[in-house]
This record gives C-alpha cells, structure tokens and sequence, in this order.
C-alpha cells in the first residue's frame, strides 16, 4: 500500500508548478555550485601538478652546489595533492595553506607559508556544493513538506481519502518517501555526477580515496536530511493550520541553521577564547632573546647570513656552521616550550568548543562534510605532520654536509630525499564521521518515528 | 497619474496626514498587541544586545592584548643589547595591529587577517595569524554580532511587519474599504510605513542606548581615537537598512498576489542578500579580477629571486666596479660588503614592493567588483560600508599594513645607514647599543578618519542613496497601481 501512495503522493506534487519551480532552483543552484567546485578543483589540480616536481626540478640544476644554502635556504617545497572530493566543500582550504617549505634550519618553516586569499573571501564564504547542502536543502524540505496534511484536512478532502481502506500513517509515510525521494535525488546525484565526470581518475591514490569520501558524503547528506524532515514532520503532526506549519518550520530553520550556530561561535569566543597568539609570540621572543644575542656574539651576525669562503676561509665555515647549529637547537628547543604550550592549550580549547557544536544539525552536518571532502583541518593537520617528519629526514641527511661546509656532488643531490604525501588511513576519517552520522540519522529517525507516533492523535 | 492620485490639495494632505497617523498607530498598536511580535522583537533585542555585550568583551580583550604586547616590543627592541646594526635588522621587530573600539559592534574582516607583522631585513612579511587560523571549524558558519544582527536578522522582523500590510487587507477585503473612506493612497502607504517602523523602534532606540553604553564604557586602549563620528555613521546606516527593506516589504505587499506570496517573494530576497549574494559576489570578483594562490605569489617572488647573482657573486660584482672606478673615494675597498648588502637590501625591497603591490592591487580590485554586486543587494552595500565604518575592512588593513612597511623602511635605512657610516660591517666586534636601537622611534599608527573610510566606499554609499530613494518609488508605485481585491 505504502508504495502506491508514495507514487501517487509523486505524480501529485511532480504536478505543482510551484513544487516544479522549487526543484528546478533547487537543481540550478546545486549545478552552478558543482560547476564552480569542478572549475576550482581543476585548477587546483593543475597548480599541484605545476609545483609538486618544482623542487627536484630545480635541485637538478641548483644555482649553488653549496650544502648549507640548499638545506637551509633552498629547503624542498612540499605540495599538498587537492582533497579528494575538494570540488564539493572549499572547506578550510582557504585558510590552511596546501604548500610548506621546508627548510633544515628554518625554524618555523612550517608555519611561514601562510595562505593567501583575499579576506573578503574567506568572510563571505563559498557557494558550493556544501553551502547548498547545509542551508538550501533543509529549506527546500520544509517548503514541500509544510502542508503534508494541513490543507488536505481544512478542506475536508483528508476525510474522503480515509474512507478508503488506507490508515492515516500509510499516507503520511506515502507522502514522506516521495518528498524524501524527490529532494534527496538531486541533492546527492547531481553533485556526485559532476564530481565523477571531472575527477581524474589516472591516478589510483585518488581513486581509492573518492572511494571511501563519496560514501561518506552521500550518507553525511541523508543523515542530515532526515533530521530535517523529521521536524517537518514532527510539526505537521501537530495539527496546525498550513501557514502556522510555515512560519514554525522558517523558525526552527533561522535558529537551527543560522541564528544556534552564530550564536554558539560567539558563546565560543567568550566562554573558551582562543589562546593569545600575539602573547606566544611576545613569549617565544623572550624565550629565545638570550640564545638569539649571545649566538650573534659568537657569530658575528653578519657572517651567519652572509657568510662565504673568501672572507672566512673553508676552516671558519665548518666553525660558523657548528656554532650556528648550535644556536639553532638552543633556540629551537626553547621555542618548542612556548609553542607546545600553546597547542596544548589550543586543542583543549578546541575540545571544549566542539562540544557545542551539537547544539546544532548545521554545525554537526558541516564537520562531516568537510571531513568527507578532505577540506577540515584533519587533513590539513596531516599534511602539516609530514612535514614535519620529513623536515627532520631533511635535516639529518644535510647536517653532516652542512657542518662540513661541503659543496654536493650532483649524485648526493639526487640522493636527497624527496617529499611525497600520502593520505591518512581511511579508517581515520571513518573514525571521525562515523560517530556523527550515526548521531544524525539515529535523531532523524527518532524524531521521523516521534511525528508518526504523533500522527496517531492527528484531529480530523 | 501618480502626482495627480498621491498630491491632493492642500486642506485634504492635512486630512490625508491624520488618517496617515491614524493607520500607523492603528498598525503599530496591533503589532504591539501581537504576542508573537513581542517575542520576535524581544529575542532579537536580547541577541543584540547579547552580541554587544559579547563585541565589547572580546575587543576589549584583545585590544589590551596588542597594546600590552607592542610596549613589551619595545622593551625588548631597547634592551636587546649590543650587537652589529644589521644583526638588529635580522631580529626585526613586531608591530601589533591594533583593534578599532568599533569592531565590537562589526568585527568585519578582523578574524581572517593577520593580528601582526614582523619586519625584519631582506623580507617582507604579510600580517601573520589570523585568528580564523585558530578558530574552531563552526566559526565559519558565521558569528553572532551587533552587525549581523542589525543588517540580516532585523530586516526579518522587518519582513515579518510589512509582507501583510496589502496583501493581508486585501486578502481580508478591508483594503476597498479603507480607500472608499477616503484616505489617499499616499496616506495609506504613509501610515503603513509608519505603522511598521514604530514597533521597530522598539528594538532600535534600546539597542542603540545600550550599544553606546557598552562602546562608551568600554573606553578605548587609545583615547585619541574618533569613535563618535563613526559610531554615528553605522547607526545611521543600520536604519537606512532597516528603511530600504521597510519599502521594500510594503511595495512587494501592495503588488503581491496574496499575502502568502508576498512572505515568500520577501523570504527569498531575504535569504538572497543575506546568503546568496556575498559568495556569488565573491565568486565574480575573482573571475574579474584573478588573484595568485599562495603557493603562485611565493614561487614568483622566488623565480624572480633565482635570475638574482648569489653573494659571492654581488661581492665579485662591487670589487669590479670598485677597480672600474664607478665608485667615489669616500667607500674604502673594505666597504664591497656594506655596498653589496644596501644594493641587495634596495633590490629586495623593490621586489616585495613590486610583488606585493600587485597582488593588493589585485584585492583591491576584487572588492571594488564585489561593491559593484551591491546594485543587486542593497544589504552588501550596507555590508560593505558597515565595515568600512567600523574601520575593519580590507581598506584599513592596508592602511595599517602600508604604515608597517613604511616603519620597516626607515627602520632598516636607520640601522643600515649606520653600518655604511662606520665602513665595518664585516667585522665580528662591531656593535652597537641602545643609543642606536633608541634612534629608531615607537611604532605609532594613526587611524584614519570617518570621512575617509566613507569616500574611499563612495559607491556603496551612492549604491545605498539610489536604493533608499528607487525602493520609495517602487513602494508609491507598487500602492498607487495595486489592485484592490
């Protein structure tokens, strides 16, 4: 029985202009985001393919075979390959940066490449596929689903239809799957259709990874949308008249969507502010003031950046490059102090602040996406951790050169080590969306089961 | 037909105003009177307010943060001890941003730019650490604040007043009636505007005391600072605002088929301006105008720097033209470094210069494109001024980022001129103390006026004017040719 109603309930709404009107912005404006997405990955694509081999291509022909200008001033520039399905979520993309350099001394060479986009940008946010799915989708859920019953019932017309041998939850379930059906299809097709027809799928590292990401997206976006209607549906049951439906559901979108999560960051902001960047950097200068001074004493700091071999002699290389290794580590120690203080205290802050993130599905649902895309800063944090490890591969393979004050052979340029990135297990991404979808979809039905239980009281 | 329906004589636009009064008080007493209204109006007001309280909080936070951190500078800038000028170049120093009184109410672009700049020789740094950086990922689903709540939360409660002031006589069949009594549409449309903002002023005229409170209180770290003429200009911008969409409810009420559709017709250009427009905008202007990734604009400064003679070989190149006779006699050959260094140091500078005045200008032009959007969406008109008042747009990063390089340029010709001075650069005893490091003053940076913040935006403001003054005609227009039932 369910099933005939369902697509009796589709031929009926597939029939109304304005149902039609909402469906076909509905898929203008997930085109238009998909297609903006499938342009910037693109060109993603082909800036990564551009920069990735730029380092070994240069140190094939360096300007300088000296070891201590190709370690310590040269460094390798490590590319970040663009997140699997980057096309569908800009994310966090446009605020971590998707490129280090890496240098052997350099001492906060992982954090010196900072992004660059225009802040009007990043303020403004981005239209794609993510935005639609967060704030157009519920919407659209709701303006089909505020009238399931209400019109049908104040016109009497509900009445004739249960003198027919159906209950009133079978026609409500009816009405439910098709709307469901109707929205959820382009919401996941066209986005991944687009996604498919543009990603390069030569390489197999990006296939395995659109893999296991569009599964997640896919179940990330009913999960969402089940919450949804399970509210419509929840306020439906409560028998009010259509236009008292309307006006209930915009609300409970304004205070979900927009207004809990506006309100919960500014919560944030005063309950857990961040740690004070510009107090660590006033720290670490202090941390590192004595090293920094005596070090140019015994250096001549002129010399430390500046210095050659026709005014020191080979000898007073391989002196300068052991002092200045020394200063490096005595500073680069202190400075680990100040800034494992500041993580520490940044992560717990970041703990405490995401756990009001449930206050909204919004907030909820933008987390898994962006972890699905591989635009969080999961990914981001990653890439940054590579780094790192193969800052210290770097470094140890250049020291002895360095500390020799040697000119490299083109052999033990060939043999430096090269940075490539690889992905994080998947079962890390599992394990980080698992739990919110489960969350989502276990309220979605929960409150899908509630309104039909509600149903049962339904005044005729 | 217009003039001739709308401008009666004399003796009856008196008539015409009583019967204007008598609607909007009509009007607001029903609004009043609507519980849902007081609940609407007083959860926006405890929001404002809340996001003032919140603002102010945070600035004053922060601001204390950076003053306190830019004297702490200073002491260690003096107190560095001896070391060669050009080492003291190398240690650079940090001016902090700091933070306008006003970005309490709109924060603006603050969180997603840098919160300092360190200067330091031969580089030239963009302001690092931005606060987004560190922000949890929720923050950029938007944050509450008194700019938010005035320019996208206000306009609907502003919708939730007007959509049925036609519409909803109409639908009813009241609206024949009201005319055969004789009130002139122009009255009607008077008295129903009116009858919107009243209430309105319900939530404005509290949350503009208490703002000035909280703004007055939370006295700036600056006290030099010209907050009044600036806090003046966004009230008056936030009430323009609430103005436009007034008009703008009540016109689409008078030609709306029914009340229903007039709701929706307004949702629509609600959730348009007020989601849909900023990135679509934005998405525009880099098309216009496309500016480099990060990764482009560093490997560019890069290649350039490859074309670039290594040390040894400047060093080579300045003995050269020293045994050429290019030079005069006051450089002794023991000078070739001091030579070599100032010529690389130039050369640098005019390169970041170079590079990073194109990609600014670049910026530049994006945003001009993204004010141009404003044509369509008088609320990122407002947007754009709003920020600009506060003094947190791009506008005033530059500003605030031009007077750091400056600071940097007379900082490194202080300490270079120095060493050219003394011919002994090279030399691992030369150093220099704190009558030197005193020489170079405090880093000390005006903000600029009300009255340039506002010219440097004179699109938008003309962008406003042409709304305010073509949404009033379409709302005398929208009435004088409504349809009765």
């Amino acid at each position: 029985m369910i099933p005939f109603l369902a697509r009796h309930e589709w031929r009926v709404l597939t029939a109304s202009a304005v149902v039609q009107w909402a469906i076909a912005i509905f898929g203008m404006a997930l085109l238009a985001a998909a297609g903006l997405g499938a342009a910037r990955a693109a060109r993603d694509g082909r800036s990564f393919d551009a920069f990735a081999q730029r380092t070994s291509h240069q140190l094939a022909r360096p300007a300088s075979s000296r070891a201590d200008v190709i370690a310590n001033e040269k460094g390798w520039l490590a590319v970040m390959p663009p997140a699997p399905l980057g096309a569908l979520a800009v994310g966090q993309s446009d605020v971590y940066p998707g490129y280090l350099k890496v240098t052997a001394r350099n001492l906060d060479a992982v954090a010196t490449g900072d992004q660059i986009e225009h802040p009007l940008a990043v303020a403004s946010g981005h239209f794609d596929a993510a935005f639609v799915v967060l704030f157009l989708y519920p919407l659209l859920i709701l303006a089909v689903s505020f009238d399931l019953t209400a019109t049908e019932r104040d016109r009497g017309t509900l009445r004739m239809v249960l003198a027919q041998p159906v209950r009133l939850g079978d026609v409500v379930i009816g009405k439910m799957i098709a709307r469901a059906v109707m929205l959820a299809l382009p919401v996941i097709l066209i986005p991944v259709v687009v996604t498919l027809a543009t990603a390069d799928f030569s390489a197999t590292a990006e296939a395995a990874a659109l893999r296991t990401s569009l599964p997640i997206w896919i179940l990330a976006v009913l999960a969402y949308g089940s919450i949804w209607h399970g509210i419509a549906l929840l306020v439906n049951s409560r028998g009010w008249n259509a236009a008292a439906n309307a006006l209930v559901l915009a609300g409970l979108w304004l205070i979900f969507a927009i207004v809990g999560p506006a309100s919960t960051n500014l919560l944030i902001a005063i309950w857990y502010p961040m740690p004070s960047r510009v107090e660590a950097a006033v720290q670490a200068r202090a941390a590192t003031q004595d090293a920094t001074v005596q070090g140019s004493r015994q250096l001549g700091q002129f010399l430390q950046d500046h210095p050659t071999s026709a005014n020191v002699g080979q000898d007073g290389m391989r002196q300068f490059a052991m002092l200045q290794a020394a200063r490096d580590k005595q500073i680069a120690d202190r400075l680990q102090a100040v800034e494992a203080t500041f993580d520490a205290q940044l992560q717990r802050q970041q703990r405490l602040a995401s756990w009001l993130s449930v206050l909204s599905p919004t907030m909820v649902a933008q987390g898994v996406l962006l972890e699905a895309a591989g635009t969080s800063a999961s990914r981001f944090d990653h890439f940054r951790a590579e780094a790192r490890a193969f800052q210290q591969r770097w470094k140890a393979y250049f020291e002895p050169f360095v500390l020799d004050a040697a000119a490299l052979t083109t052999a033990q340029l060939e043999a430096a080590p090269a940075f490539t990135y690889t992905e994080a297990p998947v079962s890390a991404t599992l394990a980080r969306t698992a739990g919110p979808i489960v969350a989502m979809g276990a309220v979605g039905l929960f409150l899908l089961w509630a309104g039909l239980r509600a149903y049962r009281g339904y005044a005729l | 037909m217009i003039a001739g329906r709308i401008g009666p004589a004399a003796p009856q636009r008196s008539a015409g105003g009583s019967a204007a009064l008598a609607i909007a008080v009509k009007d607001a007493t029903e609004t009043w009177r609507d519980g849902r209204f007081r609940w609407a109006a007083g959860l926006l007001l405890v929001l404002l307010v809340a996001a003032m309280a919140g603002g102010v909080q945070h600035q004053s936070h922060i601001a204390r943060q950076h003053a306190d951190a830019q004297l702490a500078e200073r002491d260690a800038w003096l107190d560095k001890g001896d070391m060669n000028p050009h080492a003291a170049a190398h240690y650079g120093a940090f001016v902090f941003k700091p933070v306008q009184p006003l970005s309490a109410i709109d924060p603006g672009l603050d969180p997603f730019l840098g919160v300092f700049v360190f200067l330091e020789a031969h580089k030239q740094q963009l302001a690092r650490h931005r606060p987004i950086e560190d922000a949890s990922p929720t923050r950029r689903l938007g944050l509450l604040t008194p700019a938010t709540a005035a320019l996208l939360l206000l306009p609907l409660l502003v919708v939730s007043l007007t959509f049925s002031s036609f519409a909803g006589e109409r639908d009813q069949g009241t609206l024949r009636p009201l005319l055969a009594l004789g009130i002139g549409r122009a009255s009607l449309l008077a008295g129903k505007a009116l009858g919107a903002l009243l209430p309105l002023l319900l939530v404005i005229v509290p949350a503009a005391v208490i703002g000035a409170v909280f703004v007055w209180l939370n006295a700036p770290a600056d006290p030099d600072a010209a907050v009044g003429a600036r806090a003046v200009g966004l009230l008056a911008l936030y009430v323009a605002h609430a103005v436009i969409w007034t008009g703008l409810g009540l016109a689409v009420s008078a030609r709306a088929r029914s009340q229903a559709t007039a709701l929706v017709v307004l949702l629509a250009l609600w959730f348009g301006n007020a989601f849909v427009m900023p990135p679509v905008a934005m998405a525009i202007a880099k098309r216009v105008a496309p500016s480099p990734s990060a990764i482009e604009f560093a490997a560019a400064i890069e290649d350039e720097k490859l074309t670039w003679p290594t040390w040894d070989e400047r060093v080579d190149g300045v003995i050269e033209r020293f045994l050429d006779g290019e030079f005069e006699s006051t450089l002794a050959p023991a000078n070739v470094e001091v030579v070599a260094l100032l010529e690389s140091e130039a050369e640098e500078t005019a390169l970041y210069d170079r590079h990073f005045a194109r990609l600014f200008e670049g910026y530049a032009h994006q945003t001009r494109a993204y004010e141009r959007a404003g044509v369509m969406a008088p609320t990122l008109a407002a947007r754009v001024l709003s920020m600009a008042l506060a003094g947190t747009d791009d506008l005033h990063d530059r500003a605030f980022s031009a007077a750091a390089a400056q600071y940097r340029t007379r900082m490194l010709s202080t300490l270079n001129s120095e060493l050219a001075q003394s011919g002994r650069l090279n030399s691992f005893d030369y150093v220099r103390g704190r009558d030197l490091w005193e020489k170079v003053p405090p880093f000390d940076y005006a903000v600029p006026t009300a009255w340039w913040a506002v010219s440097q935006r004179s699109w938008s403001v003309v962008v406003l004017g042409g709304w305010l003054a073509v949404i009033c005609g379409a709302a005398v227009w929208g009435v004088s040719s409504m349809r009765l039932e």
